[in-house]
């Protein structure tokens, strides 16, 4: 078989670029990345404060750094459109629309199982019990109260992961070219 | 009121693979052609290297409702606006073998399909040559008769000269994946630059999408495409003896009436099953073309394993063409499994590995949290390897599209499944996945380990058969209800094989375009 060097590929690397949405300020609609958008605090549509509390933390103990990298706003952001506009991996585990709904419904659980299992609610949790209460959803097949946590636990990990790893910045962490085919045009980056 | 536009000769529901060979036959033939589209219109400079911007290529809503207790996947594998699935598809093409079109007479299983591998070879050849496939005939050992491909195999990374390492140790033969993309420029489209973002779609055209040379073509003879166009009945004449067009809304809300001499409905395996069943009247109670009351039956999928292992070599797994680099298909024989199911399986071997996706390094043990995954990330972006096995599903009645009583904004019932896999289908996924990890060992991989079960690549609902009361089209796709109907895409196949379906997907299109057209007049309303 023909070969293709490793030199070849990082020669047609592209520069990176980063994951730009719509969102909407006072002053009029900006395109921000979910980072910039958390750290301009823009509000949230669709989450409650105490509702994206809880998602960040499970989400940074999860993925530590998607805090930072906006998990909450990319989630708030993805929750509040067109679901066939949405970019949740949500779409491909045949998750009953809306979205929000399960999102709403998967966070509820995992308190409810920090209440249970650890007798705190979730946002009063360390970071070793928090440790505990992830692994405890992060059995396949594990549900509670009904509900599939482990399908929410994958949801949340595979957008932690998106927001982290899946831009070319999050290419560049792991030291692999991005080879961007085509760039997005304005509107669609940041 | 509805309104009611002009006739014309044919209208295609869809704008996918299937829908892109109809319209570019039909339309050279001096056809008036309009495709309707329910999702976006698609350029290609709006397909962007990404998985999470990809997911947008899918299906969303209206919702699927997978009753259970399998699932075939639909959200993963449907596609959505111009392109329809084939714009995210892998572009894997090996043919089904000729055994796969007569398992019933060759083994007592399954259902004979109404034409042998001989009548449908030299529509393979077609495609093959329209779409210019990359390959190497002579290293398919298991290939049946065919014309060589027009261009060598895509070239690949240490990715697959690894994992060839396993095979070559268990005495198993591989050869160079065959693939509908580019090795060498084709017809004025460019080569493939090895980026590996076929699934995000490929917007130079070196994957042969259908933006890419089927609907080029149907344009350029004068069809016309039209998305935003949500067809919700096909309608027929007071006999139910022809059909004379089809209703559909718009995005703004219209009902529209378009008369049409000819419908072919390629819309994929749900929506075709789907929309015949919203189409019953008072000739067609059962659903339209449903004389069998087969409409939506004989569901299927293939189920799928990922094997995947951390090596000690650099795999440059990042690059390549997405699906993979290599093809095994040394247990193709139906009866060739170790395990004792009947069936055919292949592998797909040195998949790309992005981080993230379903299909990406992170998911691949979704387990693995915290400080450790990113451990995990950065050493399977340099040592990861990844192959698919891809399993026979059986055909069963049991299985499935049937109308759910929720309906969706634009009135229609939401489809919804039933489905379960079979049980060889099942037992071929446990013997593969036993396979993979020992041909992973073999390569010299330091762990290796399988995905859960998954499932790629949905068929039936509408089967061709020579038979009326078991099956719902004839040999050229044609209803044995309605003269004037087709239908196209993988819904038609009778059985499932173990190869990926858009390449017979395109080649029983094919035939069943060019039938159409060289018999339009006694065909039409």
């Amino acid at each position: 078989m023909d070969q293709f060097s490793r030199r070849t590929f990082v020669e047609r690397a592209l520069t990176s670029s980063v994951m730009g949405l719509a969102f909407a300020l006072p002053t009029g609609t900006v395109l921000l990345t979910p980072e910039e958008a958390r750290a301009k605090d823009v509000p949230l549509r669709t989450l409650s404060p105490e509702v994206a509390q809880m998602l960040e933390k499970l989400g940074e103990t999860i993925v530590p750094g998607a805090t930072a990298a906006g998990l909450t706003h990319f989630l708030d952001h993805q929750l509040s459109g067109d679901p066939n506009d949405a970019l949740l991996i949500a779409r491909y585990f045949q998750v009953a629309l809306p979205y929000k709904n399960f999102y709403a419904a998967g966070i509820k659980t995992a308190d409810d199982m920090a209440r249970k299992n650890l007798q705190k609610p979730l946002a009063s949790l360390d970071s070793n019990q928090m440790e505990t209460l992830v692994k405890s959803m992060s059995a396949p097949g594990t549900a509670f109260g009904g509900f599939p946590i482990f399908l929410f636990y994958m949801c949340l990990r595979s957008d932690a992961v998106d927001v982290v790893y899946g831009t070319p910045a999050g290419f560049e962490k792991l030291n692999i070219p991005y080879m961007q085919h085509i760039s997005p045009p304005e509107g669609w980056n940041g | 009121m509805a309104k009611t536009l002009e006739k014309v000769d044919v209208v295609i529901v869809g704008a996918g693979a299937a829908g892109s060979v109809y319209a570019a036959v039909l339309a050279e033939a001096g056809k008036s052609v309009l495709v309707l589209e329910r999702g976006p219109a698609r350029k290609m400079s709006d397909l962007y290297s990404s998985q999470i911007w990809a997911r947008r290529l899918k299906w969303s809503a209206p919702e699927v409702v997978e009753a259970g207790p399998d699932s075939i996947w639909y959200n993963f594998n449907a596609g959505r606006g111009f392109g329809g699935a084939a714009i995210h598809h892998y572009a894997v093409w090996p043919r089904f073998h000729a055994e796969d079109f007569r398992e019933h007479s060759l083994f007592g299983k399954a259902i004979d399909w109404p034409f042998e591998y001989t009548e449908l070879r030299p529509f393979y050849d077609q495609v093959q040559r329209d779409v210019g496939m990359s390959g190497d005939a002579k290293q398919e050992i298991w290939r049946p008769p065919g014309d060589d491909y027009p261009l060598p195999p895509v070239p690949g990374t240490n990715h697959g000269k690894v994992l060839k390492r396993g095979f070559d140790a268990l005495g198993m033969h591989t050869a160079p994946i065959p693939m509908a993309v580019l090795s060498q420029p084709y017809n004025g489209r460019p080569a493939c630059i090895l980026d590996g973002w076929c699934d995000a779609g490929c917007p130079i055209g070196a994957l042969a999408n259908p933006m890419a040379v089927y609907f080029p073509r149907a344009l350029k003879a004068g069809a016309r495409m039209q998305a935003d166009s949500v067809v919700t009945r096909v309608l027929t004449d007071a006999s139910g003896k022809k059909v004379t067009g089809v209703e559909y809304r718009t995005g703004a809300g219209e009902t529209v009436v378009q008369p049409a001499a000819a419908v072919v409905l390629c819309a994929f395996t749900v929506e075709n099953a789907k929309i015949l069943l919203s189409s019953a009247n008072s000739a067609h109670p059962h659903g339209l073309g449903n004389s069998s009351g087969l409409v939506g039956r004989n569901l299927m999928c293939h189920p799928a394993v990922g094997i995947y292992g951390m090596f000690k070599e650099e795999m440059q797994n990042y690059a390549g063409a997405t699906g993979g680099q290599l093809l095994c298909q040394d247990v193709y024989g139906k009866k060739s499994d170790p395990g004792g199911a009947f069936g055919s399986r292949q592998w797909e071997i040195g998949l790309v590995l992005k981080p993230n996706d379903l299909l990406g390094i992170a998911m691949s043990n979704p387990t693995i949290f915290g400080a450790q995954l990113h451990k995990f990330l950065a050493d399977g972006a340099r040592f990861m390897g990844s192959m698919v096995g891809v399993c026979e599903d059986q055909p069963s009645r049991d299985n499935r599209v049937e109308l759910d009583s929720r309906k969706d904004a634009n009135g229609m019932p939401l489809a919804r499944i039933v489905y379960t896999k079979s049980d060889d289908g099942k037992r071929l996924w446990a013997t593969a996945a036993a396979e993979g990890v020992k041909i992973f060992k073999a390569a010299g991989a330091t762990q290796a380990w399988t995905s859960p079960p998954g499932g790629q690549h949905i068929m039936g609902g509408t089967i061709l058969g020579t038979d009326r009361a078991a099956s719902v089209l004839n040999a050229q796709s044609q209803s044995h209800d309605v003269a004037n109907l087709f239908v196209g895409g993988p819904g038609v196949f009778p059985t499932s094989s173990s190869v990926n379906s858009t390449f017979t997907a395109h080649a029983v299109a094919l035939k069943g375009a060019r039938y159409l057209a060289s018999n339009f007049s006694s065909v039409k309303s």
